[in-house]
Order: structure tokens, then C-alpha cells, then sequence
């Protein structure tokens, strides 16, 4: 009754949206089971999706919420500053030495990230990282589109800030 | 900051919007103009490329590899693993009362008469290692199929079932031949018997129906007491079994026990003709039920390519 469409939709999008996760989540291995629960929510409710329904965002707002209650119980156990130096260690440990300097920068706007306030760090990766539409974004995080983009121009402009002097110029005028 | 001239200030917005390939043509216009001749703008556009650079290598990964592969597979048999364990329901209104309709991966799996005590009376609340989920769009298709059904314009409801609530083979095998009654015809207990080889297993048939857990879908109102008589369904909800009957042009004759009104239905017994006929040809309407089947309509029971006597002649003299 319908069912290998939902396969369909888990084999179009899972890759993404546990891509997105693992973005977001603060250890490894937290990514997949919280993709595993966005898509087990999404089962339960695909059926009431109209047919011309953007199925993409609307998992990425299953997702962004089940990574919001996740927050919110994490932080019963964990400060915010024990997080963001787990996040640091696990992923500075892999990296070759010969990309040290590349990796310097790409660590420093990765800690950035994970130093944002929640819904800007939201926003900003909804919109930067996977190409969301304004929109969907605002529906997602439940505001305005104007907002939404307020909450990404002010990720940008921490995130410039966090890596003043550590990025080569870049001269030319325009793209 | 704040040292900014206000210009550069209120351009600030489109400047990080042009910078990240996000800004109009006519804002683009006016950065590009503007930083021309603005050196402090210029570095802060210049820093916001490279920003811009920076996060553009961050889209990349984590790519789809292993990791994501195996977490797909598990996904995957998780899902199936709950699917086979969700039952989707809903309860429908209907000119019989509320009616429960719950259907699993294979099919709908529950018909049921709720009385009283709702869906906690169920035997869905008694169902175990399955989750329930009440879901009125997923169902919305077949509440307009059974109220179809109900009102007559439907005269087969052609689902999928689950008989994964049915215990003993013995009952499939009795739910399988009622399944096969068409539409406007019946037979009685001892008939379903006979067909399946046990004569003598009348009492068993009728237990199995009585537990048909999907009345309605597989007709077991057109299953009776071998002298017409309405006995036993959903209970002792012998109007149910009366009205569905009616819906099919079967009518009961009251006055005790509601029974068959055999003399308004079409006869068939086995014979090598394969011919059917009127109620009052020779003795035939006082043979038992289940030797004889009862047709009420001439179409049901040509359907089943029986022909009209050539004694009685129901072509000639249909019934009123």
C-alpha cells in the first residue's frame, strides 16, 4: 500500500539529510540515530502530505526538530562549552598533516559554526551548507523569510569575524 | 564597526549579500559602485568572498560514504520492521453505527462494530507487539468505499486483507469460501461445510464466522441457520446481519426469529442442468438451506452460469 514509495523517498534523501545531521550533531554516531528518527516521524506522517508538497524541506523540518529536541535534552547533561570542545577534538583528529594550514582555516570556520546561536547555525547551514530556499527556512524555524535571512547574514558576519586575519585576500572585485 | 560611515552601513546587508551570491542584480549594481570607491567596503567584500570560499569547501562533506550507506541500511530494516508491526486506523459513522477499519502493510486486518465502549473495547486495544496508529487520510479511500457499499451503489468491496488475526486454518479455509459468495446470494452454515469436505463441522463453521475479524469485506451475513433463520453476528447484532442482507435485496420475514424470506429469492440445487428456479417449483423451498443456495436477483445467479428451469420458467415469471 504505497510503502516502496517511502523507500523511494528514504533512498532520495537520506544521504542529505543524515549529511545534514551529522553537520549538526555533537557526537558521531548521534547523526544516525537521529536520522533514523527523523525518517521513522516522517513515516508515521508522509501519508497526510498533499501531492505537490516539497517533500525535501519538509524533512529537513522533521529533521531540524527531532535536532532541536535532541538539543534540548542534551543540555540537560552537557554544558554548551564541553560540546563545542568535543566537536573540535573528534574532528581535528583525522586530519593530514600536510593540509595543517587549509585545515587551520576550515577548523576555525567549523568551530565558528558550532558557536553560533542555535537558529542562526540553523539557518545558516539550511541556507549555505544544502541550498534551502528562504521560504522553507522560515517554515522550518517557524518565522519569517526576512528573518530567516537576518539569521544567515548574521552567522556570515560572526563567522568573517572568527576568521579575520587567518584568510589569504581575495582581490578580485566581483565573481 | 560602528565607526562606519551610515552609507556604508546600510549597504552592509546587500554588500554580504553580493559577496555570497545571494543579492539581485540591481543590489550587485550598487555594491559594485559603491566599493569602487570605498576602499574599507572594498576589504570587507573582499573578506566575505573568501568567507564565502571557505563555506563553499564545507559543502562537500561529510560525503554519502560508508558511514552513510550502512546508516541507510539500518534505516531501512528498521522501517521495515516497523511497518510490519503498524496497524493504521480509523472509525467511520455509518448507518450501522461507528465502525472501526484498520488495515497493516498486507491489508486491512479489522472490521469492526464498536459498541460502547469505543475503540478502548476493541479488539485492536487487545492486539500486542504492534503499534496503532490512528490515521483518518490513510483510511479516507475506504470509509467512501464501505459507506458506498452500505448504501448500495458498491456491491464488492474488493480489498487487500491481513488475516494475520485468524488462528487456525481450518477458519481461513471457512473465510475463504464465504469470501467467494457473490453479492445477493446465500447459503447456510452446513452449506459452507459441505463445500469444504466436513459436513458434520456445521457447529465450527459458524464459530469461525462468528470470529471473522473482517465482517462485511468477507460477506459472512450471507451465511445463516440451515432453516433461514438469522443467527449469531458481531455478537448478537442480529439487525446488522438483516440490514446488510436487505442492502442486497435479501429481506427477512419476521414474526419470531427474523429469518430468510425464501419466498421472494431465487433457488438453485445441484442438478446436471444447472438450472434454478422460483421458490414454488415442486417442494424446493422447503429443502434446507445449503443444499439449496438462494439467489436475489435472476443476474446473480446466471452470473454464476445457472440457467432458468424450464419447469418454473423464472425467465418467464420472474419474482416480484
Amino acid at each position: 500500500m504505497g510503502q516502496p514509495d517511502f523507500d523511494a523517498i528514504v533512498s532520495a534523501h537520506h544521504g542529505e539529510i543524515h549529511r545534514y545531521l551529522r553537520r549538526l550533531a555533537f557526537r558521531v554516531g548521534e547523526a544516525e540515530d537521529l536520522a533514523q528518527e527523523t525518517f521513522l516521524r516522517a513515516y508515521r506522517a508522509w501519508r497526510t502530505l498533499g501531492p505537490d508538497a516539497n517533500v525535501r524541506a519538509w524533512l529537513f523540518t522533521i529533521a531540524t526538530n527531532v535536532f532541536r529536541n535532541h538539543v534540548r535534552s542534551e543540555t540537560r547533561r552537557r554544558t554548551a562549552h564541553a560540546t563545542v570542545r568535543a566537536t573540535r577534538t573528534e574532528r581535528e583528529a583525522g586530519g593530514p598533516e600536510e593540509e595543517a594550514m587549509a585545515g587551520e582555516v576550515r577548523t576555525i570556520t567549523e568551530a565558528a559554526i558550532a558557536r553560533l546561536p542555535l537558529r542562526q547555525r540553523l539557518a545558516f547551514t539550511l541556507r549555505k551548507l544544502h541550498d534551502l530556499e528562504y521560504e522553507a527556512i522560515a517554515q522550518t524555524l517557524e518565522c519569517s523569510p526576512e528573518s530567516a535571512r537576518a539569521h544567515v547574514f548574521q552567522a556570515l558576519k560572526k563567522i568573517r569575524i572568527s576568521l579575520n586575519g587567518h584568510l589569504p585576500a581575495v582581490t578580485e572585485p566581483e565573481r | 564597526m560602528s565607526g562606519k560611515p551610515p552609507v556604508c552601513l546600510d549597504l552592509e546587508p546587500d554588500l554580504v549579500a553580493a559577496a555570497t551570491g545571494e543579492a539581485g542584480a540591481a543590489a550587485t549594481e550598487r555594491v559594485r559602485a559603491h566599493v569602487a570607491r570605498c576602499a574599507p567596503c572594498r576589504d570587507e567584500y573582499a573578506g566575505y568572498r573568501a568567507v564565502d570560499r571557505e563555506v563553499a569547501s564545507l559543502r562537500a562533506g561529510p560525503g554519502d560514504d560508508a558511514a552513510s550507506t550502512a546508516a541507510r541500511e539500518r534505516l531501512l530494516a528498521r522501517l521495515a520492521d516497523v511497518r510490519s508491526r503498524l496497524v493504521r486506523y480509523a472509525v467511520f459513522d455509518s448507518p450501522l453505527g461507528p465502525i472501526l477499519v484498520a488495515r497493516s502493510e498486507q491489508g486491512v486486518s479489522l472490521v469492526e462494530y464498536l459498541g460502547p465502549d469505543g475503540v478502548a473495547g476493541s479488539a485492536l486495544a487487545r492486539l500486542v507487539d504492534v503499534e496503532v496508529v490512528e490515521d483518518e487520510a490513510d483510511l479516507a479511500g475506504l470509509r467512501a468505499e464501505l459507506l458506498a457499499y452500505l448504501a448500495g451503489r458498491l456491491t464488492h468491496l474488493d480489498w487487500p486483507l491481513d488475516l494475520g488475526l485468524v488462528r487456525s486454518e481450518f477458519q481461513r479455509e471457512v473465510l475463504r469460501a464465504t469470501a467467494a459468495l457473490p453479492y445477493g446470494v446465500v447459503t447456510s452454515y452446513a452449506g459452507i461445510a459441505g463445500e469444504l469436505g466436513h459436513p458434520r463441522a456445521v457447529r465450527a463453521v459458524a464459530q469461525a464466522l462468528r470470529r471473522n475479524p473482517v465482517p462485511i469485506v468477507i460477506p459472512c451475513h450471507r451465511v445463516v441457520g440451515s432453516d433461514g433463520q438469522l443467527v449469531g453476528y458481531a455478537g448478537s447484532r442480529v439487525g446488522l446481519k438483516e440490514h446488510l442482507l436487505a442492502v442486497e435485496g435479501v429481506h427477512t420475514e419476521r414474526g419470531g426469529r427474523p429469518r430468510v424470506a425464501r419466498r421472494a429469492l431465487y433457488h438453485y440445487e445441484e442438478n446436471d442442468a444447472r438450472e434454478y428456479c422460483v421458490p414454488t417449483c415442486g417442494d424446493i423451498a422447503r429443502r434446507p438451506l445449503g443444499r439449496v443456495v438462494l439467489f436475489a436477483h435472476r443476474d446473480a445467479a446466471e452470473a454464476r452460469g445457472l440457467v432458468p428451469c424450464t419447469s418454473c420458467r423464472p425467465d418467464l415469471h420472474p419474482l416480484p
